[in-house]
Order: structure tokens, then sequence, then C-alpha cells
């Protein structure tokens, strides 16, 4: 079982990179959100016991382990509120440079720094 | 009319008047205080950290904190009739003025702080505060280029130098285990870490005393308005520089390496700055390096060392910042009586049109010349014995020193108010009153010093912990200390009789500071790390992947090393699969079928439903772990999140996202992303693989929690965990939310929450 | 949006704040904590959203204050978590303590940590709302700069 976890992690984790590594910035956003599922998935894999939820009363057999899920659902709020940020972020950038292309984004950064560093000459 | 008034009335008036009475009731405070016989107040700050706030008004504390808070009465008085014209010369609002006088009060505050602080790390943070305080009041006038100039200059200067005195500090903290300072005096011993950090401490103070070679910045200082250069750069802040030397001289003394390293320096800072001063046209630059030539003769005190020595540079600091505040005052009351002259030069003969302000700065002229009937002649008689004390040769410099200053001062005074009678205008009675107050003090000092000895006397034995006296007196017999004093007026007037015999070598010597001296240094120094930091930034990647990438590929390498290093036997299990986690199995699957679509180029669209295809097989794979709670809050926030990502979508173009989403990968990106993402992937899984191969041994804290949850009434334990016993980690987590939210507001509706 | 639509979600709306209130109250029994309660909360008036569009929406319901709610939600949290120090107890120590009397109101028990989820609730309500809100103006001022053209 933790063989088949650690591959889903892996297969999770490896796509959020690929999806890092694109110069797209909504696509770059998503890959992020990929990664952060696959540390929730590994915080709530790395759980002390599986079995029957922890409510009380409980039954027989093996309790889940209620600190790891008290953590993973911490971490998908924040999860939840980081993306909402960066995807407004996304947003904006696109509203002032006309572009959600990240190649296109350097270029422009070059060319705006250029201009200022003529500026200063020129002053 | 009479709303430029109400308006001049809030924006002016009422700051003026609050600092005002700000710097009366400390005034008022602090002799309270001092006539109670003093106080400790002691607060632990953080005592696993050995920080502590321990505030003491001693002798030395009282001093310096009654100089804080009556020059700044004073000053505060002649600001709040200066301001307005100041800022309506410049045409600049009314509003700019609560800024001043605010700064003004956080310096008198942070400058109490300094002299009562008895722990060394509070004494570093009030020595910060009032550097911040000068940036920004040297910088008031933040449109001219000299202004910002200047306190870059004074910042960078106090401010490193500060950064030795934390260093100092530490190595003491080090050595003896304590920021205490009481505990350190009683620990301390000669030897090479004692005199490494007062070493570091006195250059420190050295610097914020503007002395030679790092006495630069406070000429530059004097683009600051009147009132400014007036309390800080004359009462107060180069005070601290002395302040510091007194409170911790003790740690200073046993080393004389040390103490001659500030015999020099002090000689070297009389010197220069009075030499300099005698050849400056400029009435406030002429008053700076006057600040810090006295200063000088401070700090060749304190290089004397012993009992009278301390006690003569305490008593020296007050006579000298009443008198050099009244000056600064006057030269800006001289300054806008005439119209706007600086210059000596373009000023004369005003005696008979301001009398009141002649006589007032003559008195102020001559404490510092240390001609009788002023205070000034008690503080260079305590100096004079204290040279005699250690010698032909101090004496020899103390008396030089004095000749040259009376030469400069006469000179200052006889330029202004000497001479062929020019047209003046009136000077406000605002601006009038506090010199005339400060001249009144350093007059009747001249007559009646007892309270100031008494009280230099507490300073110097909180200085040397030993007994101290500086008892002055007039004694008309030929004592050393009035032949020297005569000899040094002699000096002195000879050089202003004749000034043709020296003035050509002064202005040599003067040229010779300014091509040489350390503010090339600085000047050099400063455009060097400027282009240092251009070619830094020149080398930075601009792009974000490959920004990324130099992060992530050194780490991957060391956690392969890592991995490479950590014994491998029996740490990768595979552990059986039973029938009913067949579910779990299944929804893993789904997950990972779904985030490898998400690697398809696809529309953004559909890559959002996909998006949440993956959610919600990840929620499933929740609700088979046997977490309800996790499982729920999964499905909520991936709808939410599927809906927000439709949103922002919605908001950009169709073509923009059409072109992305066709866009084809070229070059080498095409292989080089796929086996990135396939190593990071393999090392992900290898990792975890590893982590889950080796539980925990101890796994009574689940348990644990399953058996509290009783107790805090709960039947859901993972709530009570989130409420209760981790409420800390939820209460991040809901700030983090109300941040986003914040921040998204920001972004896209500039701020307005509805 | 078609009839249909719009009348199921305004339908819908009571019964999921419902549901809302129930899983904040029941976090302590059961399934549910105050995050769920309010992220469900929000996804009723993000429906009304959806069906009726944004300014038909902000007309009908009284959520104008929500966003800045938020912040009061937080310094709720932050009060309820820091008061017991004025009693000498550590931070978040809930009434009643263990062993202690529970308030019953039916089959609801009212203790102390249910105030803070009831903050959470309504920080998270005002937070999404907030970010709803944004982004639906977002698109309005857009449709208003395209129109002239």
């Amino acid at each position: 079982m933790n063989l088949i976890l650690a591959l889903a992690i892996g297969v999770l984790f490896g796509c959020g990179t690929y999806l890092l590594l694109k110069p797209d910035l909504f696509r770059i956003v998503v890959g992020i959100v990929l990664i952060a599922n696959a540390a929730n998935l590994a915080l709530m894999s790395s759980g002390l016991g599986r079995g029957q939820s922890p409510i009380r009363p409980l039954g027989e057999g093996a309790v889940s382990d209620p600190l790891v899920q008290a953590m993973t659902i911490t971490a998908l709020v924040i999860g939840f509120a980081v993306t909402a940020l960066l995807l407004c972020l996304a947003y904006r950038i696109y509203v002032t440079s006309h572009t959600v292309d990240l190649d296109e984004l350097s270029h422009a950064e070059a060319r705006y720094e250029r201009e200022l560093e003529r500026e200063e000459v020129s002053v | 009319m009479s709303e430029r008034l109400r308006g001049r009335a809030a924006a002016h008036d009422l700051p003026a008047g609050a600092a005002i009475l700000a710097a009366a009731a400390g005034f008022a405070a602090v002799l309270w205080g001092w006539s109670q016989g003093g106080g400790v107040l002691e607060l632990p700050w953080a005592p696993t950290l050995d920080l502590n706030l321990r505030f003491e008004l001693d002798g030395l504390g009282a001093l310096y904190t009654l100089l804080a808070t009556g020059v700044g009465l004073a000053v505060f008085v002649y600001a709040g009739r200066y301001l307005p014209g100041h800022l309506a010369h410049q045409r600049r609002p009314p509003s700019h003025a609560p800024r001043f006088y605010g700064l003004l009060v956080l310096f008198m505050v942070s400058m109490a702080g300094l002299a009562t602080a008895q722990d060394l790390v509070l004494l570093f943070v009030f020595w910060d505060l009032t550097a911040v305080a000068s940036y920004f009041l040297i910088a008031y006038d933040r449109h001219e280029v000299a202004s910002r100039w200047a306190a870059l200059m004074a910042l960078l200067v106090t401010g490193v130098s500060a950064v030795l005195l934390l260093i100092g500090t530490l190595v003491l903290y080090a050595e003896y285990g304590t920021f205490s300072v009481p505990e350190l005096f009683q620990r301390a011993q000669a030897g090479g870490m004692l005199t490494l950090a007062g070493g570091l401490i006195a250059v420190a103070a050295l610097a914020k005393s503007a002395q030679v070679p790092l006495h630069f910045w406070l000429p530059r200082a004097m683009t600051a308005p009147t009132p400014v250069s007036a309390y800080l750069h004359s009462a107060a802040m180069v005070a601290a520089g002395v302040l510091l030397l007194g409170r911790l001289y003790p740690l200073i003394e046993p080393s004389e390496a040390l103490l001659d390293g500030l015999l020099v320096v002090g000689a070297a800072s009389i010197a220069v700055g009075g030499v300099t001063a005698l050849t400056r046209d400029d009435m406030k630059q002429l008053l700076a390096y006057s600040t810090f030539s006295q200063y000088g003769y401070v700090v060749f005190l304190y290089g004397l060392g012993g009992a009278k020595a301390a006690a003569a540079a305490a008593f020296y600091v007050v006579a000298h910042a009443l008198a050099k505040s009244a000056l600064f005052l006057t030269a800006g009351a001289v300054t806008e009586a005439t119209g706007g002259a600086k210059k000596l030069s373009e000023l004369g003969g005003l005696a008979r049109e301001l009398p009141l302000l002649a006589a007032a700065s003559a008195a102020a002229a001559a404490t510092i010349a240390a001609l009788p009937l002023t205070v000034g002649f008690f503080a260079d008689e305590l100096f004079f014995a204290a040279a005699l004390e250690r010698g032909p040769g101090a004496a020899a410099i103390a008396v030089a020193a004095a000749g040259l200053t009376l030469a400069y001062l006469g000179r200052f005074w006889a330029a202004i108010f000497l001479g062929a009678r020019r047209k003046a205008g009136r000077v406000p009675i605002a601006m009038l009153a506090p010199v005339a107050a400060l001249a009144a003090c350093v007059v009747v000092g001249g007559v009646w010093a007892e309270p100031l000895s008494s009280l230099a006397a507490a300073a110097g034995e909180s200085t040397v912990r030993a007994p101290a006296s500086a008892s002055v007196a007039y004694h008309l017999d030929a004592r050393a200390e009035n032949v020297m004093a005569a000899a040094a007026w002699a000096i002195g007037l000879a050089l202003l009789a004749l000034p043709g015999s020296w003035r050509a070598l002064a202005r040599s010597a003067a040229e010779l500071g300014s091509r040489a001296g350390p503010e090339r240094l600085y000047g050099g120094g400063l455009r060097r790390l400027n282009e240092l930091s251009d070619r830094v930034h020149d080398l930075e990647v601009r792009d974000l992947r490959t920004r990324v990438a130099a992060l992530l590929v050194p780490a991957g390498a060391l956690a392969l090393l890592g991995l490479l290093a950590t014994p491998t036997a029996g740490s990768y299990r595979v552990e059986g699969v039973e029938l009913g986690d067949m579910g779990l199995v299944l929804m893993l699957v789904l997950a990972c079928v779904a985030a490898a679509a998400a690697t398809l180029p696809r529309r953004h669209l559909s890559l959002a439903l996909v998006l949440a295809t993956l959610g919600f097989a990840l929620a499933g794979v929740y609700a088979f772990f046997g977490a309800p709670d996790v499982a729920l809050v999964a499905v909520v926030v991936e709808t939410l999140l599927a809906l927000l990502v439709l949103g922002v979508l919605a908001l950009v173009p169709a073509q923009v996202l059409r072109r992305e989403a066709n866009i084809q990968v070229r070059g080498s990106r095409r292989w080089r992303d796929p086996l990135v993402a396939l190593l990071s992937g393999a090392f992900a899984s290898v990792l975890a693989w590893s982590a889950l191969s080796r539980p925990a041994p101890e796994r009574s804290v689940a348990a644990a929690h399953v058996e509290l949850a009783s107790d805090a009434h709960a039947k859901d334990v993972v709530t009570a965990i989130l409420a209760d016993f981790r409420g800390l980690d939820t209460l991040g987590e809901v700030t983090v939310v109300a941040v986003g939210m914040a921040g998204v507001v920001a972004l896209l509706r500039r701020g307005r929450l509805w | 949006m078609s009839v249909l639509v719009q009348s199921v979600a305004r339908i819908l709306l009571a019964p999921i704040l419902m549901v809302a209130f129930a899983v904040l109250v029941k976090g302590y029994a059961d399934v549910g904590d105050g995050f769920a309660a309010g992220a469900i909360a929000s996804l009723a008036i993000l429906l009304q959203y959806v069906a009726f569009g944004p300014e038909r929406t902000e007309r009908m319901l009284p959520i104008r204050l929500l966003p800045a709610a938020a912040f009061a939600g937080l310094l709720l949290a932050l009060g309820i978590a820091v008061a017991p120090l004025a009693g000498g107890d550590p931070l978040l120590t809930h009434p009643p303590g263990a062993g202690g009397e529970v308030v019953q109101l039916g089959s609801l028990e009212l203790i102390g940590a249910v105030g803070f989820d009831v903050a959470i609730f309504v920080l998270v309500l005002g937070a999404t709302l907030g970010i709803i809100h944004a982004i639906a103006r977002q698109a309005e001022d857009e449709d208003e700069d395209e129109d002239p053209r």
C-alpha cells in the first residue's frame, strides 16, 4: 500500500513540476496546485494509523490518525487562499503586460530595464 | 483666509504645542525623579535570551535626559515659529508640519531611553532609533538633493558604526554571558576580548560624535532646518556618542591603548575642527566644525582618564550643548531677519539692529570661548585642571585648543554683529526667547554653578564608579588653571588681531582635508558599491523558470546525495494491499490519470475541469482514508477553487488563452521539461516510499489525542484538535485566508472591500 | 441563465445555509468544522451569483458588510484565543474545562470552542465572498470598458 501511495505522490509531483516549467502563467498556477495536492496526499499517508474515522464513540479496530487529518485540513485551506491569490496575481499581470506568456514577460522586463538605464545615463 | 489659519493651527500649532508640553513634562519628571534620588526600572523582556528592560536614572542618565528635554523645550518653542515660515518659503503645505514635531519628539524620547538604558541591547535599540529619527529630520526637505545626500551619509556613517557597537555587544556577551551593564562591570576583566569590544564601542561612539576621521557627515548635515541642527547636531545626537563613552567607560578604561587612542582622536578633532572653522564662510558650517571640535575636548577628557576628567567631561557637554544650541538658533534668527543671508561675508553690523540677539549670542559665544562670568569658564577650568594632571604635553594641547576656540568664535560673532551698520528686520519673539533663555542659563551658570557641578559630579561617579567632584569657583590667584586660561585668551586674541598670519595656512589645510580626506573615501566607496551591485544584478538570470531551476537542481542534487548516503538496508518495504483498500487504489488511479491529463495541451476551460476531477478524486482518497472531515473540506475547497479558476479565466480574453494553449514547445525544452518532471517525480516517489516504510516508533500521540478529546467535550477528535488542542495553527490558517482576501481585493479592486 | 436554474437556485439558498449552520454547530459531535461550514455558506451565495448574475444578487442579498466582517471574525478568533490569558490560563483554554458542566441546548452542546468555530465561519464566509465580489466586479468593470467600443 505504501508503494502505491508513494507512486501516486510521485506522479502528482512530477506532473506538477512539468506544468511549473511551462511558459503560461495559468499553467504554472495549475502546477502549483498539483504540487500542493501531492504534499497533502503525502501528509495524509504519513498518518500513524488507518481505519475508522476518529469520531467517538469508537468501535473496534484501528483508528485513523486525527493529527494528520487536522494538519491536512489546515494545508487545504491555506492552499485555497494562496491559489486564489495567485490566480488574481496572474490576472493582474495580464492586465498590466497584456500577456500571460512568461517568455514575453521576460523580454518586456529586459526591455523596460534597458530603457531605464538609458534614461539614467542621459540624465 | 480664516480657513488657511485654521488649517495652519491644526497642522502647526497643535503638534508644536504637544511637543512643547512633552518636553516640559519630561524635563519636570526627570528633575523630580532626580531630586528623589533617582531610581531603577526593571522589566523582563526575553529572560531566556538574557534581555531585560532595565532603566536607571543615575547621574549620567539624569544629566543627559535633562539636557535632551531642556534644550528640546527651547528648540521646540523656536521651531513653532520657524517652521511655518520655512514651509511657506518652500511652498509646501502645512500638513508637512506634524511629521516634523513627531520626529523631534521621537528623537527626544529615544535620547532619554538611551541615557537611562542599562542593558546593552536596549542601548543599541535606542542608538539606532536616534539615527533613524536623525535621518528623517535631515532629509526633511525631501525635494533637495543635498538634503537627501546628507541624510544618507549621516545614516550610513552612524548606522554602520552602530553595527560595530552590536558586534562589541555580542563579543561581550560571548565572553561574559550577560547584556546587563552593571553585571558586565562586575565581571569584566582586562584582556584581549575586552579591548576588542571596547575598541568597537569606542569607534561607534566616535562616529556618532563626528570625531576625526568620521567627522565629514556633520557639516553636510547642516542642510537640515535650523531647529534640527540646533537640537540634534549640537546638543543631543552627537552628545549620544560621548554618552556611550561615559556609560561604558569601565569597559574602555582597563586598556591603555584605547585611552591613548581617544586622546589622539580628540586632539585631532579639536585641531581639524578648529582650523577649518577659521576658514568657513557659511554660518552653520562654521558652527558644525566648531561642534565636533568641542566634542573633541570631551573625547580628550575621557582619554585622560580619572574621576576628575570624567566629571569635567560631563560638565563640558552641558555647557557646550546649551551654548551651541543658542548659537545655531541665533544663526537661524539672523538668516530670518536679514531675509536669507547665510554667509558671514553677507552679514555684519547687526548689533545695533538686533541688540538683544547680539547680547544673547555674545553670552553663548563667550561660553564656548570660556570667558569669565559664563559656565564655559568653569568648564574650561575643569578641562585645564584635568589636562594639567596628565602632564605638560596635554596642558599645551589644552591651551592651544582654547586659544583656537576663542579665535574662531570671536571671528563668528564679530563678523555678524560688528562692523558697518546694516539693515535688518525684526526677530520674532518666539525665536528670540529661546536664545535668551539659553543665554540666561549659561550666564547664571557662570555665577552659580552648584547644581550643574553636583550633577556633573554624579555623572562622573556613574562613569568611573568612584567618587568624583566637579567643584568650581572663581579663584583670583595665580593658580595654574588661571594662567592657562590667560595664555589661551592671549593666543586667541592674537589670532583674531592678526588674521593675515594664519589665513593662508588654514585655507590650504582645509583644502587638503577636503581633497584627501575621509569624505572622498566615503564617496568613492559608495560609488564602487553601486557598481558592484549593478554588476551582480546583471548576473541575475532574467527568466523565471531558469531562476527556479537554479534553485531546484542543486537542491535536488543534494537530496539525491543524501538519499544515496543513507543506509538503505530494510528501509524500503512493500506492504500488501487488501481487498478493502480497492476503493482507495481506484481513487488514487483516478487522481493520477487526472494529473497526467492536466499536463496535456488543452484549452484552459477543460484544464479547470481536469483540476476539479483531481480534487474530487483526492477527496475520495481522503474519505477512504477514514478522514471524513478532510474529505468534506476537500470537496468544498475543490468546488470553490474550480469556480474561482473559471471566474478568473473568464476575465482573460479568449484569444490570449487560445494562443497559450496552442503554443508549441520549442527546441531543447521539448525533452528537457519531461526529463526534469520525470526526475522530480521519481525523486518524490523514492522519498515518500522511504518515509512511508518507516513509521514513527511512537504511536501514542495519535492515541493520546483520541483520549483527550473526551476532556474537551468533543466527539469529533479532528475538530477538537483544530479548535482546541492546536488552535494556534488554525489561527495561522485563518490569518492566511484573511490576508489572501486582502491581497485579492488589493490586486483587483485597489483595496476597496465592497 | 434559464428560469429553471434560477428558481432552483432561489429555492436552494435557505437549505444550503441551514446545512452550513448545522455543520458548524454539529462540528464537535460529528463530521464538520468551522471552515467547511463557512465554505458551504459561501457556496450557497456563489450559486446565486452564477444563477442571477452579480448585480441582482448583490441587490437581493444583504451581503454588503460580509467582507469587512471577515476581519471582525479574525479579531473575534484572536480574542477568544487570547482571553484566557487574563485569567492566568494559557492560550486557547476554552470553557468549560475538563470534566466541567456543559451547557446543553437540546442535543447541542455549547462550549467555548464553538465560539471559535463561529468566528472562523464568519471569517471564511467573508473572505470567500470578498474574493468572489472582487472577481465579479472586475468582470463588470471590464464589460463597461468594452461597451463604448
